[in-house]
């Protein structure tokens, strides 16, 4: 093979491999800089006001995940993960004592998602809830 | 060899990045009545030897967790006005572990042993133990234990029909926990495993192998739907392992594609 064209034969194929290896180590960077999905419009969660009442708390999921939203005040509501921040059971709602408890390791939180008492490391995680009409638009 | 040698150190401290990388267990501060019962031989040291061992331990749940008292004050540790309260009666045992253990306690107390409590039903200490205690198993469900108050019978199909589900959450916690060892997070999956572990323990304690059997297909589904993440997960482990293979060899083609080019132009200037 000529000098020349031997080059350039080797040169386009440094840079054929190049780009393929360039493109191979930008795809994974590109995935892990790309937004997470968030649902948008379609992750919100309707829930008929009614189906929350004073004092009371509405357990449904969320993106996947278990979830509460919560009528703390007439007409105050807050949502929440539904997730315990200790271990990650599931908490329940007393309204006796108005306050969440974890049946696995009694982590207390309070209407607000506060830590009251027990090993929960750090407050529920907060999910913004807003009233629509007569429907709770959570997400 | 040169190469070999600047490597060796990092060789050599290799073993001790993985072991870096293992779940630290939490660390319990020497309270006054680990300083006071650890010294002391017989009845009252034995609790602190028992305790070490245990998940307690394990989990940073030092005695004036269960016990109450001032773990900070010699002499105040063991007064009521801090909130001592010792050994509780064996009547009050469920309500003292299951301050903590909130559902397991609901459970147990509508259970047939819970119904026979104070009439020679078991209680907690009787099966876990009171200051050794281990993370829970189907073992505990046992010949030789059980047959302390009844026959073998009923407790063995409940063991049969919790036994394979137990497995298979131990086998997921393996998993997870070795795909945490390698830095993914596991945290979520571990969360749901542990919530689906523990209600399924609280399961066992209803003592009715009805109950028992009836759930365990809805636990199974749950199983097997965080299997699927996990699975997910290796497989993608394994095509990286794939792609990183495939990206390594084409690294080294392009190494000697380049030595040939510039061998080309060494060629060219040899011959001048």
């Amino acid at each position: 093979m000529e000098v020349s064209s031997r080059r350039k034969f080797l040169v386009l194929s440094l840079s054929t491999l190049g780009a393929l290896v360039a493109g191979v180590a930008a795809y994974p960077l590109f995935r892990y800089l790309s937004p997470q999905p968030t649902g948008g419009e379609k992750g919100r969660v309707n829930i008929p006001r009614a189906q929350v009442g004073a004092g009371q708390a509405h357990f449904f999921q969320f993106r996947g995940h278990p979830a509460v939203v919560l009528q703390s005040a007439p007409g105050v509501f807050a949502a929440f993960s539904a997730i315990c921040t200790h271990l990650g059971c599931i908490i329940r709602w007393l309204p006796e004592n108005g306050e969440f408890l974890c049946p696995c390791h009694a982590g207390r939180f309070a209407g607000d998602g506060k830590v009251l008492g027990g090993p929960p490391p750090k407050p529920l995680q907060a999910i913004p809830v807003a009233l629509s009409g007569d429907n709770l638009l959570v997400g | 060899m040169k190469l070999i040698l600047r490597f060796l150190p990092i060789l050599a401290v290799w073993p001790l990045l993985f072991l870096l990388s293992a779940p630290a267990p939490a660390q319990v501060p020497e309270t006054v009545c680990i300083q006071c019962h650890g010294a002391q031989s017989g009845r009252l040291g034995e609790p602190v030897r028992l305790w070490k061992g245990s998940i307690h331990a394990a989990n940073g749940i030092s005695c004036h967790g269960c016990h109450g008292g001032d773990p900070a004050d010699m002499a105040m540790a063991m007064s009521p006005e801090r909130g001592f309260l010792g050994k509780p009666a064996e009547e009050a045992i469920p309500g003292f572990c299951g301050r903590c253990h909130v559902g397991v306690k609901e459970d147990y107390l509508t259970s047939a042993h819970g119904r026979a409590l104070g009439r020679g039903g078991p209680q907690c200490v009787t099966c876990h133990g009171s200051h050794a205690v281990r993370m829970a198993t189907p073992d505990l469900i046992n010949n030789r234990d059980c047959t302390r108050c009844h026959d073998y019978g009923r407790a063995n199909e409940i063991k049969s029909a919790v036994s394979e589900t137990d497995r298979r959450i131990t086998e997921l916690e393996q998993s997870l926990a070795a795909m945490h060892r390698i830095g993914i997070a596991t945290r979520e999956m571990s969360g749901e495993l542990f919530a689906l572990r523990n209600r399924f323990h609280r399961l066992f304690h209803s003592v009715d192998v009805e109950k028992v059997r009836s759930r365990t297909a809805a636990f199974q589904s749950e199983l097997g739907t965080i299997r699927g993440r996990v699975d997910a997960i290796e497989e993608e482990l394994k095509r990286r392992k794939l792609w990183g293979g495939a990206v390594v060899a084409l690294l080294v083609i392009w190494g000697i594609l380049a030595w040939l080019l510039h061998r080309s132009y060494m060629d060219d200037k040899k011959a001048g």
